[in-house]
């Protein structure tokens, strides 16, 4: 008995990717004539052969689709061109914002150094002007004894203190 | 810069058919380890090697012409951006279709179409043209009755699921095997064939209907009946 489709044939399901080689011509010596001797006594897959036989000989009227023309390598190359500049172009704009944060905090840095430095110039020769006050206090304090001519007693002491502004 | 070998751009240019698919594959190895290290003759050289194989894939698929030429430039850019990460475990050949095959369905999906859909009857004009050249049982001489045959059976396709009309057109059309079918689609092998020979029943009942239909194989029908 013969089991169709609508209107072909279905193989037996064993021997399907078979029938496919055989097509193809791809089958194996020793499968092929396992697979003759089948569909001689098989309708079902004798029927799906022709039918699929049918369907080569129907889709290769067609022939292959329209290639490419001969420009098509050059345009194609052309667009790596044009899509390579715009990724560099795209790399360093990503960059971009990096950068000019990094050149900001460089003028940054710059100017609280120079700041620093200056300030800490100033006040070196505050410090040193400071110093040489005191230096000048130093040498006219009122409690020091004169080393020359020391007060012989107490009263002289008093006598010395009472002659500076301190006294009064 | 280094350059492509001579003998290389030569055999490329004239790509005999009878060229050794092993050395070809060396070669392909060679120009891209040369593409790897930044020699652009060399992609070059690979586009122009793999350029035919890539329009038949995307048109196969997308059966658009107009959109082919666009997503095959597309398939090489991003195999050319993509090609120091390219380990040569697999073939160049594959690891390319596979970039066109996935190039295809991202532009379907971001255009939002399907692959161009005809309506599946024929006129009666169509029916008696795919009668005449069946009879003739050779390929129609000319390209503009080539392409009148190829978009009747663009329209016969139509009627199957996507699957089956991809792997008949890539396979009958477009001529790849069975092994490259299965590389490019994510298919074990055995379930190509299995596909395809299911497929080849469909498309066949398809015919005999639009044919059955207009009256045109009454006769031989019933003959491959009692047969």
């Amino acid at each position: 008995m013969v089991t169709e489709t609508e209107f072909g044939y279905t193989a037996c399901p064993k021997y399907e990717a078979l029938l496919e080689d055989y097509l193809d011509g791809a089958l194996e010596l020793t499968d092929a004539k396992s697979a003759e001797q089948h569909w001689r006594n098989c309708a079902n897959c004798r029927g799906a052969l022709e039918q699929a036989a049918s369907s080569v000989r129907l889709l290769r009227l067609a022939g292959p689709s329209v290639g490419p023309g001969p420009a098509f390598a050059r345009t194609v190359m052309t667009r790596i061109r044009a899509a390579e500049q715009e990724r560099s172009s795209e790399r360093a704009g990503f960059w971009q914002p990096l950068v000019s944060l990094g050149w900001r905090f460089a003028a940054t840095a710059t100017l609280v150094l120079g700041a620093l430095v200056s300030y800490d110039a100033g006040w070196g020769r505050h410090a040193q002007r400071n110093l040489a006050t005191a230096r000048l206090i130093g040498t006219s304090d009122i409690f020091a004894p004169d080393p020359a001519n020391p007060p012989a007693d107490r009263d002289e002491v008093l006598m010395m203190v009472a002659e500076t502004n301190h006294g009064k | 810069m280094a350059d492509v070998p001579n003998n290389m751009a030569a055999s490329a240019q004239a790509l005999p058919l009878s060229l050794d698919r092993k050395r070809k594959k060396e070669e392909d190895r060679e120009l891209v380890r040369l593409s790897q290290n930044g020699t652009e003759a060399a992609f070059e050289e690979l586009v122009r090697r793999h350029q035919q194989r890539v329009f038949a894939l995307v048109g196969g698929i997308l059966r658009r012409p107009e959109d082919v030429e666009d997503v095959a430039q597309q398939v090489f850019l991003k195999a050319y951006l993509g090609i120091k990460r390219f380990d040569q475990r697999a073939a160049f050949s594959t690891w390319l279709y596979k970039i066109a095959v996935n190039e295809c369905w991202d532009y379907l999906r971001k255009k939002k179409v399907r692959p161009l859909v005809y309506e599946a009857d024929l006129s009666e004009e169509q029916v008696s043209r795919l009668d005449g050249i069946v009879s003739a049982d050779r390929p129609p001489e000319g390209p503009g009755a080539r392409a009148e045959t190829r978009e009747v059976l663009d329209r016969m396709l139509a009627a199957l699921p996507e699957q089956d009309r991809q792997l008949l057109v890539l396979k009958e059309m477009e001529g790849f095997s069975v092994q490259e079918l299965a590389e490019i689609l994510d298919l074990n092998v055995n379930t190509v064939k299995v596909r395809l020979f299911r497929a080849r029943g469909r498309i066949m009942d398809v015919y005999r209907r639009r044919m059955d239909s207009s009256g045109k194989l009454a006769g031989s029908r019933s003959t491959q009946r009692k047969g």
